[in-house]
């Protein structure tokens, strides 16, 4: 084991800075989780006032009426279906994508991207648009491109609770017919 | 700004252990696609024995036996639980998995479970994840991975030919600050509790900025339980930590 700690002064004196993390892009993250799908067609599920209101009544939030959904499909037979949504923590921006199996259950959970704030910006939208279609080669890291954060345990509840809420708007679609 | 030659590092990460795993792998001639995947499916199966929301996990069998009643542990259990067992009576139960139900309520003798005490309630919050990150390494060592690293959520462990560059987020405001390059070890980081800050008599009060604790230690088990030990007793210069090789900073 070896440990070099950066020089106290140092330390107090740097300034805080952001930092940012791209670990897959959505079709990457598609074909990772359906490595058996040789197509993903795209879908837009748009929700209805009525089933805004299911969803709200099964203590989900909708959030949002229109969710970009891709079917991982195989010589035409569905596989199952992806969903890319983002959520907003204390600190931090995170993209994610949620893969669904054809039983509504969670396949699986891959994170896109992680972006961490200065802290105040997070609550910005100037702040966030400027991620909007940034790819992997994005900049904003900082120092090496293998930088970790240490801290106090970041919750990753605001991750589960969105994806809770992604099989709930899959499973209202499929029951209404809208991703067959 | 463009960099000429960026070392290739193959980076992912999931909602595992209640935070964000990432593992990161150095990109070269040995590499194999399925190697994180394996170290993930690690994790999940660790998560699966120790944590106390699966329902099928050791803890929650655990926590429906009646006082006096016994059960078989999984094997990652009976590691946690026998350092978890060591560090009780190390630190005169200040390290404990009850959380203050009742320290003494459980013991472990071999693969055996024992509950002492109907209170009793087991939480690994404080030791599981280091364990986690320890077995996901094994795993990507194991694979013939030849450098590389797992964070759970801060607690981290960085293994063969990399220096891994370790930021502390600032908890109040948020932004980074550099800390530390970390060599085949890991490290861990806790808020230091209020308390320990008062009775530490370094010259520190207590007041709106936190105080925090990072343990360095060959093994990720025994930075992210020591942090805890730090935490509570402010003391980062006792004979435990060198018991387990481990180091403390106070920050």
């Amino acid at each position: 084991m070896r440990v070099l700690l950066a020089a106290s002064a140092l330390l107090a004196a740097a300034p805080t800075s952001a930092f940012a993390v791209d670990y897959l892009s959505a079709d990457q993250a598609a074909k990772l989780m359906f490595p058996d799908a040789d197509a993903f067609e795209s879908r837009t599920v748009a929700l209805d006032a009525e089933q805004l209101q299911r969803l709200e009544a099964s203590g989900v939030r909708g959030r949002s009426a229109n969710w970009p959904v891709r079917v991982a499909k195989h010589s035409g037979a569905t596989l199952g279906f992806i969903v890319v949504d983002e959520v907003i923590g204390k600190v931090e921006l995170i993209t994610y994508a949620v893969a669904i199996s054809m039983d509504g259950t969670i396949k699986q959970i891959e994170i896109l991207s992680y972006r961490e704030s200065h802290g105040f910006e997070i609550r910005l939208p100037a702040w966030r648009k400027q991620f909007v279609g940034k790819g992997a080669s994005s900049p904003l890291r900082v120092g090496d491109d293998i930088a970790n954060i240490s801290g106090a345990t970041l919750s990753c509840t605001h991750v589960t609770d969105g994806a809770r809420r992604i099989v709930a708007v899959v499973a209202l679609a499929r029951r209404a017919g809208a991703l067959t | 700004m463009s960099v000429a030659a960026p070392a290739q590092w193959q980076r992912r990460a999931r909602p595992l252990l209640g935070t964000l795993v990432e593992i990161g792998l150095k990109v070269d001639a040995t590499a194999r696609a399925h190697r994180i995947e394996d170290a993930f499916n690690v994790i999940c199966h660790v998560q699966a024995c120790l944590s106390r929301f699966e329902p099928d996990s050791d803890i929650t069998r655990f926590h429906k036996l009646p006082r006096g009643a016994s059960l078989k542990m999984r094997p990652d259990t009976v590691e946690v639980l026998t350092a978890a067992s060591e560090l009780r009576q190390a630190t005169d139960a200040i390290f404990d998995i009850s959380v203050g139900t009742s320290p003494h309520g459980w013991c472990i003798d071999g693969d055996t479970l024992v509950k002492h005490d109907d209170a009793v309630r087991l939480d690994l919050g404080g030791i599981g994840k280091g364990y986690a990150v320890d077995c996901a390494v094994r795993s990507l060592l194991t694979s013939g991975a030849t450098a590389g690293w797992v964070n759970a959520g801060g607690d981290l462990r960085a293994f063969g030919d990399v220096d891994l560059p370790v930021h502390l987020r600032n908890e109040d405001s948020g932004g980074l600050k550099p800390f530390a390059s970390l060599r085949d070890g890991a490290m861990a980081t806790s808020v230091l509790d209020c308390e320990s800050r008062e009775r530490g008599g370094t010259g520190h009060k207590p007041g709106p900025k936190r105080e925090h604790v990072s343990v360095a230690a060959p093994l990720c088990l025994w930075a992210d339980a020591l942090t805890k030990v730090v935490a509570a007793t402010g003391d980062r210069d006792g004979p435990l930590l060198a018991r387990y090789g481990a180091l403390a900073w106070r920050h």
